[in-house]
């Protein structure tokens, strides 16, 4: 029997496993397994080696599914807490912007009334005004990096 | 009790922790066994299950039910695996995000896998079962996720994020790997 015969067996053999193969070249294979002592040598070879394979004995540890089921648990709890303070936390901001609008016309005229009583020039008059718009969304900005860094600190294993 | 795919990704988008405990439990052996082929060893496959879980959890609405949950399952633990290789400098495993860029593998020394060879060794069949840690864990990863987990070729492309054709070849070169790394006196099968 040629060498040809013998790699073709082989491949198809790797092949049926792998990817599968046509019904033509099963049966051809198997034609050639039985009158083929070598090649038939070989399958049961890698069937040995899948067995083997599959019997790979890997045990669980005993209570790692319980300390998994424990900790899943509790990090659901810190990022339910964590969500519902993020809501609270844009629900405040999202409230002193909407009260920052609406009381902006008012804001100006105190501004303006502060000018003309201390005759404070306009440039720090306009510089005081942006500060009363910018500061508490500074500090909103700041409140949420904090939790952000809390919590990637607490991800970290 | 198993659960179908729909179920599962209701539960998740809901974080049922019913539903966790559940997955926790059916998965736990085929998860840890995945992780310690990859790892080969046991206390980072501990930590790494752990964490898999707790981005199971965080992550869950982003399983969409198309594919098996263990698919998505096994890609979320994988990717965490490179994560810590990374972290760690684990060259090893480092070449599970892109093997093809390795110099052509050496078996590396089995005292340096000592975890995983305690593991694995048992009587009959610890030749072969040993010649497993000489071969790269890129193609430990793929001969486990086809005929220990018995995924198809679509799902384990899935789970490695590659195309099927790589796939292909990663099981064709670790099944050649695996006969070459056996030694003289085991039986070697085709591949």
């Amino acid at each position: 029997m040629s060498d040809n015969l013998h790699t073709r067996a082989q491949q198809l053999l790797a092949q049926s496993l792998i990817e599968g193969i046509t019904a033509a070249d099963d049966a051809w294979l198997r034609k050639h397994l039985e009158d083929c002592q070598e090649c038939r040598e070989h399958a049961a070879a890698t069937n040995n080696l899948l067995r083997a394979l599959r019997a790979v004995p890997i045990e669980v540890p005993r209570d790692l599914a319980a300390r998994t089921q424990m900790r899943v648990r509790l990090r659901a709890q810190e990022t339910a807490g964590a969500s519902r303070s993020g809501l609270v936390l844009w629900s405040l901001t999202a409230m002193s912007w909407l009260l920052g609008v609406m009381s902006a016309p008012l804001v100006w005229r105190a501004f303006a009334w502060v000018g003309e009583e201390f005759r404070v020039p306009k440039l720090a008059l306009e510089m005081g005004f942006v500060l009363w718009w910018t500061i508490p969304a500074l500090f909103a900005v700041a409140a949420v990096l904090h939790q952000r860094g809390v919590a990637s600190n607490a991800k970290r294993f | 009790m198993s659960v179908d795919t729909q179920a599962i990704a209701n539960g998740l988008r809901q974080r049922d922790p019913e539903l966790l405990d559940l997955l926790i439990e059916q998965f736990q052996h085929r998860l840890f066994r995945y992780l310690v082929f990859l790892t080969g060893d046991q206390a980072l496959s501990e930590d790494l299950f752990q964490e898999t879980w707790i981005r199971v959890m965080e992550r869950g609405h982003q399983y969409n039910a198309k594919s098996k949950f263990e698919s998505w399952l096994f890609a979320i633990a994988r990717n965490l695996v490179i994560d810590v290789s990374r972290r760690k400098k684990m060259r090893s495993l480092e070449e599970l995000a892109d093997p093809e860029s390795n110099q052509p593998f050496e078996p590396p020394d089995l005292q340096g896998v000592s975890a995983l060879q305690m593991l694995v060794a048992r009587e009959n069949e610890q030749a072969i079962q040993l010649s497993l840690l000489k071969i790269p864990a890129y193609y430990r990863e793929v001969l486990l996720l086809r005929f220990h987990e018995e995924l198809g070729l679509e799902e384990i492309a899935a789970v490695l994020a590659t195309p099927i054709s790589t796939v292909k070849s990663r099981l064709y070169r670790g099944l050649t790997a695996l006969k070459n790394a056996l030694p003289e006196s085991a039986p070697r099968g085709a591949a």
